[in-house]
């Protein structure tokens, strides 16, 4: 037989001085470690092994988490006063030097003449901790014949929350954008920008296009098309109150807005009408489109039902009258 | 004199060595049988017109128009307006010959008028002889003629020509004016579209110096006549819709004591013992119409440039659309008024010119330009965000270099889908000393320019307008004041706030069709390279 050399040479690893030598908190570990202190050397090595083993073997004994085991430790760990007392000691030293750094910063602060409030997080608390990058400003292109009426809507509701900022330009593909759209711009103008309140400006442009559709940056250019996703996604970066997505009503306010999708692509009345016996059902007996609120679920189909001329008073539901007077408080069209 | 020539002319002669003398003789051998076969198939020719020639007095070289006769009986009919007199008899057309192609007993032959062409045709027969058929074959291209013709409609559309539907049967050719048998550049190869992705079309240019060279011959396509129908139709919109705003047209000194503005580039004349410039802008002098109580001004004229920049958008000589507006309180009245002046230029354009954009379009692809109404006025710092956004690095008072300039010109146009914007509140220290700071921000100003196509057109501010903080301002700049006094002295007897601008005229039009090069909507370009024709 050959004799076999270890691999690597022996040598005593010195561990720096900066780092702290972990009492062992199982009790188990404890009275085998009282036992091993005896014999053991000092090395710091061999005491990591043991203490690897020690942990092994009272896994294996109990179980994982006990809580008598671990009131006991608790115990234990209390009883050795001289640690628990270093540790509240370097506490109180830490929360001192703490207190010190505050000091210094508010020294700073005086001197740069800033204010003293704190920082305010704002964003994103709502939305599950996704960073929310604050929207300046979004283009909506829109023809003349389906005209964005939640747009007014929205600005109307949220006129003491937000503001909507709302710039009408014509594009060159128009040559008239017609005496409804016209008079939906003066709509627009009538309420007064209040500088106050967050603000988003939209750029509304009249354009010889297919679909509604929104960019928000040039740069990424990923529009979203329909009016009803352009209504969800101010509805992300509008007032709190309008904000759905964490409420319990989500679901059925996507139900709602998708049927305000259907039914604007709806060709025939017969459809159309169909579409609105839907939207019954959704609201029953309710104030407002799943609950006593508004919602955005209320200006998709505020808005959708006045881009649909066809549809009637006849064609709507006693429920669905009611609904629309209340609504029209609000939306103010 | 006339013995001085004559001696040089003996003495070259003399110094012809042996070599040269043989190879004289030769060519002179060779002309004698040139001209020996010429007058045989001349004279076989004659004989053969001679023979039996119908047609005498119906076609021929028309003598030289010195207004002996008014002719007022023949009835001239415009070659877009034949489609009126389909069958009802003869008319006179005159026009220019595009093509013309002889095969036996029939001609065919494309007559032109300036970008209308429609197809004549001659047949042997009745009235046409042989001869008159080899005649109207041998016109060469370009000649002028006045032709008497029946227009008859055709069953299958002519593509090759404006007039599809209708053609004209010829019964008598008169040559008004002959070309040059031979060409600098064929029409045909002048007006080939540019279509770079069809690799199997005839790839037959006509390069840009060629062009210019001979600008008569090439200002005849279809293109070039229509670029410059739509030039005069941005000055006369620009014209009428500031003379209805108000505005008074003035004329301004092109010839000027001292440089107006900076110093650099202007162009030196002498003036009998003295030396002048040549104008730069006609800025001062609007400025001064304005402190004269114009109120409204603007002036069209010749603006010279000394800049040796041989660019695709540069020109020494240009003509500049300026104007000049007083007003009450904020500049954006003037701003406002410019912008909506070219929205008005542009939709004037798009209503009234669609047939010339068109024809532009056929030969040079591009889109059409697009733009909003009222037009889109963005902040410096707004666009400078813009760029920042698309990972540009740029600094807040940092001028825009030309890409940067294209870039964000590229960004509106992906956002907002325009290509025409105001980018408003310019930083003060890139702006020239007379332009006045904003009051709100020290270091922005109130001065504005105007892009299209992410290239910019036009540069203006309001101007400082109080001669102390004139040249508080001048002197900040480090201007010698004593070289502006008569433009600070302008304002001393005193002056209303005012604003303005100015555009070159080729420049508006060469973006606005979505050209690539400034000569092409200059009809004679003056450039550091070129002073002919």
């Amino acid at each position: 037989m050959y004799e076999l050399k270890t691999l690597l040479p022996q040598f005593d690893i010195k561990l720096p001085n900066c780092m702290y030598e972990l009492k062992n908190v199982s009790l188990a570990a404890n009275t085998v470690a009282n036992k091993a202190n005896a014999a053991v050397t000092t090395s710091g090595v061999s005491r990591r092994r043991k203490y690897g083993n020690n942990i092994f073997k009272t896994k294996s004994a109990t179980c994982a988490l006990d809580l008598d085991i671990l009131g006991r430790q608790i115990q234990q760990l209390l009883k050795e006063d001289d640690s628990a007392a270093a540790v509240a000691q370097r506490q109180a030293k830490v929360l001192q030097q703490l207190e010190e750094l505050k000091a210094q910063m508010t020294k700073i602060r005086s001197n740069l003449g800033l204010c003293g409030k704190t920082v305010q997080h704002t964003t994103a608390y709502q939305n599950g901790g996704l960073r929310e990058e604050p929207l300046h400003d979004i283009v909506i292109n829109g023809h003349p014949n389906f005209i964005p009426y939640a747009l007014l809507a929205l600005k109307n509701a949220w006129r003491n929350l937000f503001t909507i900022d709302v710039k009408t330009f014509t594009h060159s593909t128009m040559a008239d954008i017609g005496p409804a759209a016209r008079e939906f711009e003066a709509n627009l103008a009538k309420l007064p920008i209040n500088e106050s309140k967050p603000k988003i400006n939209v750029t509304l442009i009249w354009k010889n296009c297919e679909h509604t559709e929104m960019i928000s940056s040039p740069t990424m250019y990923v529009p979203i098309y329909g009016e009803v996703n352009i209504i969800r996604y101010l509805g992300r970066v509008g007032p709190a109150e309008y904000r759905y997505e964490s409420s319990p009503l989500c679901n059925e306010i996507d139900a709602v807005l998708d049927i305000c999708y259907q039914l604007l692509r709806c060709a025939t009345h017969k459809s159309q009408v169909a579409m609105v016996r839907l939207l019954d059902r959704r609201l029953q007996q309710q104030q407002y489109f799943g609950g006593a609120e508004m919602s955005v679920a209320d200006i998709g189909v505020y808005s959708s039902l006045i881009r649909m001329p066809a549809i009637t008073d006849k064609d709507l539901t006693p429920a669905l009258l009611a609904w629309r007077k209340r609504a029209r408080l609000i939306t103010q069209i | 004199m006339v013995e001085d020539k004559e001696n040089v002319a003996v003495v070259g002669q003399e110094q012809v060595s042996k070599k040269a003398a043989k190879k004289q003789a030769k060519a002179a051998k060779k002309a004698e049988q040139k001209a020996e076969t010429a007058t045989t198939v001349a004279a076989d020719g004659s004989a053969g017109d001679n023979a039996v020639d119908t047609a005498v007095g119906l076609y021929g070289v028309s003598e030289l128009i010195q207004s002996k006769d008014k002719r007022t009986e023949r009835n001239f009919v415009d070659v877009h307006e034949l489609s009126n007199h389909v069958g009802k008899g003869l008319v006179w057309v005159r026009g220019r010959v595009h093509t013309s192609r002889a095969k036996g007993k029939q001609c065919f032959l494309v007559l032109r008028q300036q970008s209308s062409t429609v197809q004549c045709i001659l047949a042997v027969g009745d009235v046409v002889s042989k001869q008159m058929v080899k005649f109207a074959g041998n016109i060469p291209r370009e000649s002028i003629i006045d032709i008497q013709a029946k227009p008859v409609s055709v069953p299958n559309k002519i593509e090759s020509c404006t007039e599809q539907l209708l053609e004209l049967c010829i019964e008598q050719i008169f040559v008004i004016s002959q070309a040059k048998a031979q060409l600098p550049l064929q029409i045909e190869d002048a007006a080939r579209p540019e279509n770079p992705d069809d690799v199997e079309s005839l790839n037959i240019r006509v390069n840009q110096d060629t062009r210019l060279d001979n600008r008569v011959l090439d200002l005849r396509t279809p293109a070039n006549q229509a670029i410059f129908r739509l030039e005069a139709g941005v000055c006369r919109l620009f014209r009428d819709i500031l003379t209805e705003k108000g505005f008074t047209e003035i004329h301004t000194p092109k010839i000027i004591s001292a440089a107006s503005e900076g110093g650099a580039n202007v162009f030196t004349v002498s003036y009998f013992k003295d030396s002048a410039y040549l104008a730069q802008s006609p800025q001062l002098y609007k400025q001064m119409a304005i402190a004269a109580d114009f109120d409204k001004v603007f002036t069209v004229g010749a603006v010279f440039r000394a800049e040796d920049s041989n660019t695709h958008r540069h020109l020494t000589e240009f003509v500049g659309l300026d104007l000049e507006m007083a007003f009450k309180y904020h500049y954006h009245e003037v701003l406002h008024t410019i912008g909506n002046t070219f929205t008005a230029i542009f939709k004037g354009l798009r209503d009234k010119y669609s047939r010339e954009i068109e024809a532009v379009g056929q030969q040079y692809r591009v889109e059409p330009f697009k733009f909003l109404e009222p037009p889109l006025i963005l902040q410096f710092s707004e666009g400078v965000a813009m760029l920042r956004e698309a990972g540009v690095e740029t600094g807040d008072e940092e001028d825009l270099s030309t890409p940067n300039e294209k870039l964000l010109g590229r960004l509106v146009k992906a956002k907002y889908d325009t290509d025409f914007y105001i980018l408003d509140k310019f930083p003060l220290a890139i702006r020239p000393f007379y332009t006045m700071p904003d009051p709100n921000n020290p270091i922005y100003s109130n001065s504005y320019d105007m892009f299209m196509r992410g290239e910019e057109i036009l540069s203006g501010a309001q101007r400082i307008h109080d001669p102390e903080y004139l040249i508080e301002r001048a002197k900040h700049h480090g201007i010698d004041i004593s070289k502006i006094a008569a433009y600070i002295e302008s304002f001393r007897y005193g002056c209303p706030p005012h604003a303005g601008g100015g555009i070159g005229m080729e420049r508006v039009v060469m973006l606005y069709l979505g050209l690539d090069n400034i000569r092409k909507t200059s009809m004679f370009p003056r450039d550091p390279k070129r002073l002919t024709p």
